[in-house]
């Protein structure tokens, strides 16, 4: 029985690897996860940390040079473009009195213009706003210290604030996406062996002198599930290795996001991938072994993968929580991904379940190949 | 010895077999010769078991394929009808595969599959890829892989189809030699020559029944016809779907 089996195995693992476009494509697939990732970090971080300057009309410029500077500081400058179609011009204007204001202790006036309701300006607007605040408290400051009172009198309230998702929270969607890609790359990287050891064997006519052999179509279809479940698991290693190589050349520090994933935990990983790239197989065989050509198998099988990516890009960002989703195949393995990048703790006996459920979901389908090639209605297409 | 027991099979109306039964026994060759469509290539696949028979049976040295698949098709070497190469092995890797489905392995299938090598003049190939193997190249590689375990029992499905004179010289050859070593050998054809030049015995086949059976002579004797073509179409009624 065994033997059988290992020898289906071993002759198929031999003829994929020599397919230059099945390693490719195991490769390539773990490679577009992780690459994707870096790219979608590297714009965050430039967008968290490189603030555009803002740039507004100023008027008056010259009564205030102090207050420019101050401006110019925090990267709001005198604009030298036209505005552009459509947009508002954002006017800042310092009334000529700013210097007698100054002198004699009142407030001095500055008028700023610009259409508050615009959504696309609403960051700029506020950017002047505490500018202008910003100085106009530190102006305040001065004056007191002036007559001898402390500043901090006239602030009753310290408000400390700490900031616990913002820039976090982007961060979790992108990891969320990248795990995504580390479950699929189990579905893609076997992909081509998958289509080539089922529907090409029929294409090229060998499958019927195979199942005239003797051995039972239930070991020839575990030989050939083991051959490009291989390849699937080869694809998902391969993803979960690149992965903390490909942050260590990401300057998350400058986000404030540490993803420090210890390798015991990406050895985890790994081992929760496992049955999922059994269970992928096995969809991926069940599915083109009823095709009868290699083009037939690739349409039902691009259709096939809907059905994972729906499943986790639906949970993912349709913020699914639901208890229930640890314990379902696919899903209990998204989830169990999702606490161990969060550094959260693992549920154990719900990651065993999907696990366990995952390999019988597998099994079963083995079987139905099994029988499925034993029929002649299939084998010949009666 | 591989014995048909009056064999019916039914594909929804189409009756493929209809009470067929026949003996090919060891150390002859048995032609199936027949018209296309008469049933030969049904029998043939209903013999090692990929297709159930709704009554009747067939048995390869008492194994029913239907009832103990493995069993039956260990003592049987098998030459279908359409066969396949695995394009990125090469001809010895293909041999060895099927060597080893059939139980062999370490030094006896490296001897076994080297020696069919050899009968089949094949080593300048033998460590080629599939890619790029002409016709008759693919044949030997499909023919090394029904003999390498020596079966005895050869099962060939239309083998000449598509071959070259030099390619047919070599099958025939080989038929003969392992008919002298007591294989029992079945194969099908819808071409006389070849049933004529090769046959023990002849089982002709027409609507999934046997015809008539014989050695050619008793085929031409029946009919009253010197020619087997002639005693042939006499025997079916018409002349389609007939090489000559």
């Amino acid at each position: 029985m065994m033997k059988q089996i290992r020898i289906v195995w071993l002759k198929e693992l031999k003829d994929a690897l020599r397919d230059k476009r099945s390693v490719m494509a195991a490769m390539s697939y773990a490679f577009f996860g992780p690459l994707l990732m870096a790219g979608a970090f590297f714009m965050l971080i430039s967008q968290l940390t490189s603030e555009k300057d803002v740039e507004i009309d100023l008027i008056g410029a010259e009564h205030a040079p102090a207050l420019v500077n101050h401006l110019t500081s925090l990267g709001i400058v005198e604009r030298s473009e036209p505005w552009p179609a459509g947009t508002q011009p954002i006017v800042l204007e310092i009334d000529a009195s700013w210097a007698e204001h100054v002198a004699t202790a009142q407030p001095a006036i500055v008028t700023l213009t610009a259409d508050f309701s615009a959504q696309k300006q609403r960051a700029e607007i506020s950017r002047v706003e505490r500018a202008v605040a910003g100085y106009s408290q530190q102006l305040g400051y001065i004056r007191l210290q002036m007559r001898g009172i402390d500043p901090n009198a006239i602030r009753g309230v310290d408000l400390v604030k700490h900031d616990t998702a913002t820039k976090g929270s982007r961060a979790a969607i992108i990891m969320g996406s990248v795990l995504i890609f580390m479950l699929l790359s189990v579905f893609f990287s076997g992909m081509n062996v998958a289509i080539d050891i089922s529907a090409g064997e029929r294409e090229r006519n060998s499958l019927e002198l195979l199942l005239a052999q003797p051995l039972s179509a239930q070991q020839l279809v575990w030989g050939k599930t083991l051959a490009a479940g291989c390849f699937a698991i080869f694809g998902g290693i391969l993803s979960v290795v690149l992965i903390p190589l490909i942050f260590k050349f990401i300057p998350l520090h400058e986000i404030g996001i540490s993803v420090a994933i210890a390798w015991p935990m990406l050895l985890l990983i790994m081992l929760i991938l496992v049955p999922l790239a059994l269970m992928a197989t096995a969809m991926q065989l069940f599915v083109s072994f009823r095709a009868k050509s290699f083009k037939e198998a690739q349409t039902y099988i691009s259709f096939l993968l809907m059905v994972p990516m729906l499943a986790v890009f639906g949970v993912e960002f349709a913020r699914l929580k639901n208890q229930i989703l640890y314990y379902l195949p696919l899903t209990g393995q998204h989830q169990a991904l999702l606490d161990i990048i969060k550094g959260e703790s693992v549920h154990w006996l719900a990651l065993a379940v999907s696990g366990v459920a995952t390999l019988l979901i597998s099994y079963i389908l083995i079987r139905l190949i099994g029988r499925m090639l034993s029929s002649e209605k299939v084998v010949f297409g009666l | 010895m591989i014995e048909v027991n009056q064999l019916r099979k039914q594909f929804g109306k189409v009756v493929a077999l209809d009470g067929l039964s026949f003996n090919a026994p060891e150390g002859q060759i048995t032609g199936l010769l027949g018209p296309n469509g008469a049933g030969k290539t049904t029998c043939l696949r209903t013999i090692y078991g990929l297709l159930k028979a709704d009554s009747g049976q067939a048995l390869i040295d008492g194994f029913d394929a239907s009832k103990q698949p493995l069993e039956a098709r260990r003592h049987i070497g098998i030459f279908p009808d359409k066969f396949g190469l695995y394009e990125r092995l090469t001809a010895r890797e293909q041999i060895a595969y099927f060597a080893s489905l059939h139980g062999m392995q370490g030094q006896s299938r490296a001897e076994a599959v080297e020696q069919a090598l050899q009968r089949l003049d094949m080593l300048a190939i033998a460590d080629r890829r599939a890619t790029g193997f002409s016709q008759g190249q693919r044949m030997k590689v499909a023919l090394a892989q029904a003999i390498v375990h020596q079966p005895k029992h050869l099962i060939l499905d239309e083998p000449s189809r598509g071959l070259d004179v030099m390619s047919t010289r070599i099958l025939r050859d080989l038929l003969r030699e392992l008919r002298s070593q007591g294989t029992s050998i079945l194969f099908s054809s819808h071409v006389m020559q070849e049933v004529a030049a090769l046959c023990d015995q002849v089982v002709v086949v027409a609507a999934g029944k046997v015809a008539a059976q014989g050695t050619t002579e008793e085929l031409c004797a029946l009919t009253g016809e010197t020619a087997l073509e002639e005693a042939f179409v006499k025997i079916i009624g018409t002349d389609e779907g007939i090489a000559a």
